[in-house]
């Protein structure tokens, strides 16, 4: 079996959202000699880059984002694992939820799926969540990267709670914090001094792969 | 070569060429065109807008003669809530307010709504509205609707009795969440069926279901099969404003009468919104701050020049912070904000706004 068909075999998995199928392929490509990186390069991001391009066109949906997502950490954990140390693909951690006074999180479980997809380590603490449990779970879990999501105008301003609290433990520089959600812009987040503001969760995936050198 | 002056999606003030202007209209028609599956605007729609963009007014207007009607959405909010949520924090009653909106701003319907705005807490207040509406009606000649949000995220843990989907989903748990989410769809729809019967009792006008389909494909089937309760049962006149410019699909797999309703774009949701029985459609074309606002009206208008011309029914389409081309911003700029409504009138040929 050529390794293109084994790419094509990797991409035609994420699409079936088949974890089970994906880490079958991963495991056959590295039995017949495919390189690890060149089975996640050339076949399964481009297959989960598909995913979310298809998803932003209203053709597959937030059930079928996320077990792809899932079918795609599958295949990155086979594909890593046969990797050299320390040259794994798995990318930074990052801690995010909704911030607290605000429960709206679809927009923010999208964002999680796309990283996820994109091989972050993500902690997702869910909505309405106080300032110090963002920088609490940071910390535990060695994050590199703090999001927020706010839907509201009226809650928004939690976002400068979460990075005055930053700035109080004298963390602020330990981490890169990005902010999203509804009423969020770019004037907002220079506003608050945040490093980056997501749009959208594609936007998000890159606006933390140049936070984070990835 | 001289500049323009004029605003980016989030308000930024910015000059650009004509040459900019133009190219940007072009790719945002472009954009709307491929993923909307819509024409892309006309060579001379294009130079309408151009025209639009480039007059040296502040503030502009449509021609004589092309004036259409301004329906109020989200109550009176706007001048009763406080600044942090887009209002005035005036010391005046909700009543009080949709009248200054009758009779110092010109608008043409005004809706009056529980300050939440959203029907599962309107529900134990309804009797106050009731009250609310009838003393309206009596003092107003403009047609007065009741309005809120299906806003069905609020029967998902921590607000309501149903396991938030996105937690199951992140647990990969899929049928369960949809299985939730069918469960809060039928509990939405009872309490917006209560409350507009009991508008309908007092003789409102008519409902606004605003910012319809926020939690997603369900919220829009709970929308849609009350929209069809009420036309069956009541009076009332139905406007169904949407949330966003295409239907999340949190669901995924949820139908009305044969259509999937994930993945819908404006003018496959007005075709729905109809069959429901719906008098009035208001789409929704999301705003992307960093594009210019010259790019985001023109993709605004690719979009709901297409659903115009499918309609059977008036269309009065959302402008306002964040949607229609206008700027994210808490008080829109009125420069944007006027060219972005001249635009859905001149080239989109909306029948409201």
């Amino acid at each position: 079996m050529a390794n293109e068909d084994f790419y094509t075999e990797a991409m035609a998995a994420i699409r079936a959202c088949d974890r089970e199928k994906a880490t079958d392929v991963a495991t056959r490509a590295l039995a017949a000699g495919v390189a690890p990186d060149d089975m996640l390069k050339l076949g399964f991001i481009p297959g989960i880059a598909k995913m979310g391009d298809l998803f932003e066109r209203g053709e597959v949906f937030l059930p079928e984002l996320v077990l792809a997502a899932d079918a795609m950490t599958g295949a990155a954990d086979v594909c890593n694992a046969a990797l050299p140390e320390g040259a794994g693909q798995k990318k930074a951690t990052v801690v995010i939820g909704t911030v607290q006074g605000d429960v709206h999180d679809i927009g923010k479980t999208i964002v999680v799926a796309f990283l996820r997809a994109n091989g972050y380590d993500v902690h997702d603490l869910g909505r309405d969540i106080a300032a110090d449990k963002f920088i609490s779970k940071a910390e535990e879990v060695g994050a590199e990267v703090i999001g927020m999501s706010a839907l509201l105008t009226t809650t928004m301003r939690e976002q400068i709670r979460v990075l005055e609290a930053l700035n109080e433990a004298g963390l602020r520089d330990k981490y890169k914090v990005i902010v999203g959600g509804g009423a969020s812009t770019q004037q907002w987040a220079d506003k608050i001094g945040a490093d980056a503001y997501a749009e959208d969760a594609n936007d998000g995936v890159r606006k933390i792969n140049q936070l984070t050198g990835n | 070569m001289s500049k323009i002056w004029t605003r980016m999606g989030d308000g930024q003030a910015v000059e650009m060429t004509s040459d900019e202007l133009r190219k940007d209209m072009m790719e945002a028609s472009e954009d709307a065109a491929d993923k909307g599956k819509v024409p892309i605007l006309e060579d001379n729609e294009i130079d309408k807008l151009m025209e639009i963009f480039s007059a040296p007014w502040r503030v502009i207007g449509v021609e004589p003669g092309h004036e259409v009607p301004l329906t109020k959405d989200e109550t009176a909010c706007t001048l009763v809530s406080s600044q942090l949520s887009s209002g005035a924090h005036l010391p005046i009653s909700r009543e009080a307010a949709v009248e200054v909106f009758e009779r110092v701003f010109a608008f043409d319907t005004m809706e009056l709504g529980w300050i939440d705005y959203s029907f599962k807490p309107a529900k134990p207040m309804v009797s106050l509205d009731q009250v609310s509406i009838e003393r309206l009606l009596a003092t107003t000649v403009i047609p007065i609707l009741y309005g809120a949000m299906p806003n069905m995220g609020l029967y998902y843990t921590p607000d309501g009795p149903y396991t938030n989907p996105a937690d199951l989903l992140g647990m990969m748990k899929v049928e369960e969440a949809r299985e939730e989410e069918m469960k809060a769809a039928e509990l939405c729809m009872e309490d917006m069926i209560f409350v507009c019967k009991r508008m309908d009792e007092i003789g409102a006008d008519g409902i606004d279901f605003d910012t319809t389909a926020s939690a997603g494909d369900a919220d829009f089937l709970a929308t849609l099969k009350t929209v069809e309760e009420l036309k069956k049962t009541t009076n009332l006149g139905i406007e169904v404003g949407m949330s966003g410019e295409f239907i999340l699909g949190m669901h995924g797999e949820v139908e009305y009468k044969g259509k999937r309703l994930a993945g819908m774009f404006p003018q496959d949701q007005l075709k729905v919104v109809e069959e429901a029985g719906a008098d009035i459609f208001g789409p929704v074309v999301n705003t992307k701050t960093n594009k210019s606002a010259a790019w985001n009206v023109a993709r605004a208008v690719t979009f709901v020049k297409e659903v115009c011309k499918q309609a059977t029914i008036p269309i009065h389409a959302n402008v306002g912070m964040g949607v229609g081309g206008t700027p994210m911003f808490e008080t829109p700029p009125v420069d944007a904000l006027s060219r972005a409504s001249v635009a859905m009138v001149e080239i989109a040929k909306v029948d409201g706004l």
